[in-house]
């Protein structure tokens, strides 16, 4: 077993016996599911809805090439420039470069995953630049010196009385643990980096292939105020976020509200194409968008796993997992956690570390089915189980399980006949007091949990009664 | 020539979409289900009262006056409510022809001398687009540019029941029409007043955006005409 293999498990146990930590996220994706009841009424058809963005998703992950070509032709038209990255240490550089020509001393960041992945502002801060996250839950996690723990929340493991003392503490002023004020206190202490501030960075939703413009949604305003008043604007996209229509954001905005946090539309909706233009009256001077590979174009070469890129971030496939919820957003110790990050980071990252992520589901589907973009996530998961275990030794110990597993089952008589041996077994060892103990085959289910009450009759047995004995 | 050099300074570029290539070369099958030809929302008959009830449940003021006579009067009401301070105007005829109903009590700054000031207290524009399906407000950067619409606590939107459609399908396709697209680096669809939910997942509003969002819609489609002062 590897050793971030083990790693998440450890972390998974101490957050999973966390009682407090439970709480605090069972509220806050409670909120989120009842503004998801709330707002999905609007929709006439949502299941039309879906269809028609995963339509839009595919046309664009399965024309690639033409789409980014067609975007990029659009932004150096209005003077903006496009940087290929093949590598996170590429964008980074690029990036970091700019800065130093530039003579930046701040930058504002607004909320962008793909600025985690490629470690962003460790590199920025090495050049000596002081780097600002605007976003308020990614201004929590850095005064925490912690990564984000949700995509789309990123201090949702916190609760308001922790922020008020990390406040307190960082900051200082602050009274009460209201959310308004602490609200306001984040907004005061960002106002003056946003105005000094000689570079803004942000993500994209989307890249609009037919107008060559980003499509960045937030709700705060920080995502505008830093793309519009630095002097530089650099955005950073994954290459799978182009989509070919403008008017396609007419259903995107919409879904990508609603699965994200339950609203019709997300406060903003900004689309920026280029730098200032001759008669406007503010904007940066300068538009950079970086475009970044970083292991998408190999996921693009598995046409099994290829839907996977028209992911559109929006963090409904966590909140819909019973194992996000429990062993919480940092055991997974990626940039993206939870059901789509377990299918995307062994095929972004490769190797032999992420191995594990797969086996940290229990396949139940939630996340199949609340994907807006309707991604088949749970056989994405099983995909990346058959894929490893074709690929890499596993333990001796599992490789015999399995094989008495298989010769198990594949007779009725001798199933039936081992079950039963099975069966008095445990009523035995647990009469004896001997759960958990080495005796006890269910004992990593044990150690933590009562003991279940072994049925009297077998589901084959019941089956039989009530539908007659074969 | 920019194009070359900078082409040139990016070998990554050609490797990216050489691999792109050679991944899509084996095509993914189409899924069996497909998109479906109903609707996917309800169709908006009442444009107007969509709109005000759409503001009233996402915390935009909607201002309704019978005609665009009116309008100066009731920007200078939610004026009189903002303390006191410079306010930034879009330069627009329309907005010149209003601005004696307010030029006594405020310093304006029109968008025509520069961009929108941190200390603006209130910034006054026209708009796009409005959309009644979900009370949103199309702004570019011909209205008073990026930040008039961000910066200030209070963001005052002048417009008409003719600038009114009634959902995202139609407003992008009055952008198509306009080339809002084409002649702006900036475009944004505003929904509300800037909030936030990254504590508990609680409804906040006023994170870094404006406060208040006030929409004044005159139910006639015609602009003041410059002879005729009320």
């Amino acid at each position: 077993m590897s050793t971030a293999a083990q790693e998440f498990l450890r972390a998974a146990a101490i957050r999973s016996a966390d009682l407090r930590h439970r709480r605090t996220i069972r509220q806050a994706i409670d909120h989120y599911d009842r503004a998801i009841e709330r707002t999905r009424s609007r929709f006439d058809d949502w299941e039309a809805a879906r269809l028609r963005c995963r339509e839009i998703k595919r046309e664009a992950v399965n024309h690639l090439d033409r789409y980014l070509l067609e975007f990029e032709g659009h932004v150096r038209a209005r003077g903006g420039h496009v940087f290929w990255a093949e590598t996170s240490a590429e964008a980074r550089q690029y990036i970091a470069d700019l800065a130093a020509r530039r003579r930046v001393l701040t930058v504002v960041k607004s909320k962008s995953m793909v600025t985690e992945e490629i470690g962003l502002r460790p590199a920025l801060e090495r050049g000596g630049v002081r780097v600002f996250e605007t976003d308020l839950g990614e201004f929590i996690v850095q005064l925490r010196n912690e990564p984000p723990y949700h995509i789309m929340t990123p201090a949702m493991h916190l609760t308001r009385t922790e922020i008020a003392d990390l406040f307190r503490e960082k900051l200082g002023g602050v009274a009460s643990d209201d959310p308004q004020e602490l609200t306001a206190v984040a907004r005061g202490a960002l106002r003056g980096a946003f105005f000094t501030a000689e570079m803004g960075v942000s993500g994209a939703n989307f890249l609009v292939a037919d107008t060559g413009m980003i499509a960045l949604t937030t709700n705060e305003g920080n995502g505008r105020l830093g793309t519009s008043l630095p002097r530089i604007h650099v955005a950073v996209a994954g290459i799978e976020k182009v989509i070919p229509r403008i008017e396609d954001l007419a259903m995107l905005w919409p879904v990508l509200a609603l699965s994200a946090s339950g609203q019709p539309l997300a406060c903003y909706n900004t689309l920026i194409g280029g730098p200032r233009g001759p008669d406007e009256p503010d904007g940066p001077e300068e538009f950079h968008v970086v475009l970044l590979d970083n292991g998408r174009s190999e996921l693009l070469a598995d046409v099994e796993q290829r839907e996977v890129l028209h992911c559109i971030r929006c963090g409904a496939c966590l909140n819909a997992c019973p194992v996000f919820r429990t062993v919480g957003g940092h055991a997974y110790a990626t940039t993206y956690p939870g059901p789509v990050g377990s299918v995307l980071t062994p095929n972004l990252r490769g190797g032999e570390r992420f191995q594990h992520l797969p086996f940290a589901s229990s396949l139940c589907g939630a996340c199949t089915d609340v994907c807006p973009v309707k991604i088949d996530l749970h056989h994405h998961l099983l995909h990346n189980r058959r894929n490893i275990v074709r690929s890499a030794k596993r333990p001796t110990s599992e490789r015999i399980g399995f094989k008495l597993w298989r010769w198990a089952m594949m007779s009725p008589e001798r199933f039936a006949f081992l079950s039963l041996l099975g069966r008095l077994a445990l009523r035995a060892i647990y009469r004896l007091g001997l759960e958990g103990s080495m005796l006890d085959p269910m004992r990593s289910w044990t150690k933590v949990h009562a003991p279940p009450r072994i049925p009297e009759k077998s589901f084959r047995t019941l089956w039989g009664e009530k539908h007659g004995a074969k | 020539m920019e194009r070359n050099s900078e082409d040139a300074r990016n070998p990554g570029r050609e490797r990216i979409l050489a691999r792109i290539r050679r991944a899509l070369r084996e095509p993914r099958p189409r899924p069996s289900e497909s998109g479906t030809a109903g609707a996917i929302f309800a169709a908006v008959p009442d444009v107007v009262g969509r709109f005000q009830k759409e503001c009233a449940g996402n915390n935009t003021e909607c201002v309704v006056v019978p005609d665009m006579r009116r309008a100066p009067r009731a920007v200078a009401q939610v004026l009189a409510s903002v303390p006191a301070g410079e306010i930034f105007v879009q330069d627009a005829p329309a907005l010149r022809r209003m601005e004696p109903a307010w030029q006594e009590v405020r310093n304006v700054q029109w968008s025509s001398e520069g961009r929108a000031s941190e200390s603006s207290m209130a910034t006054i524009t026209l708009a796009e687009t409005l959309v009644a399906q979900t009370g949103s407000i199309f702004v570019s950067a011909a209205c008073g540019g990026r930040g008039a619409s961000v910066v200030s606590p209070v963001h005052i939107v002048v417009a008409t029941t003719e600038q009114l459609v009634p959902d995202l399908d139609a407003a992008f396709a009055r952008l198509r029409e306009s080339g809002a697209a084409a002649k702006n680096s900036f475009l944004c669809l505003i929904t509300g007043s800037s909030r936030t939910a990254d504590i508990e997942k609680i409804i906040v509003m006023g994170a870094h955006g404006p406060r208040r969002l006030v929409v004044v819609l005159a139910l006639s489609s015609s602009w003041l005409p410059l002879t005729a002062e009320p």
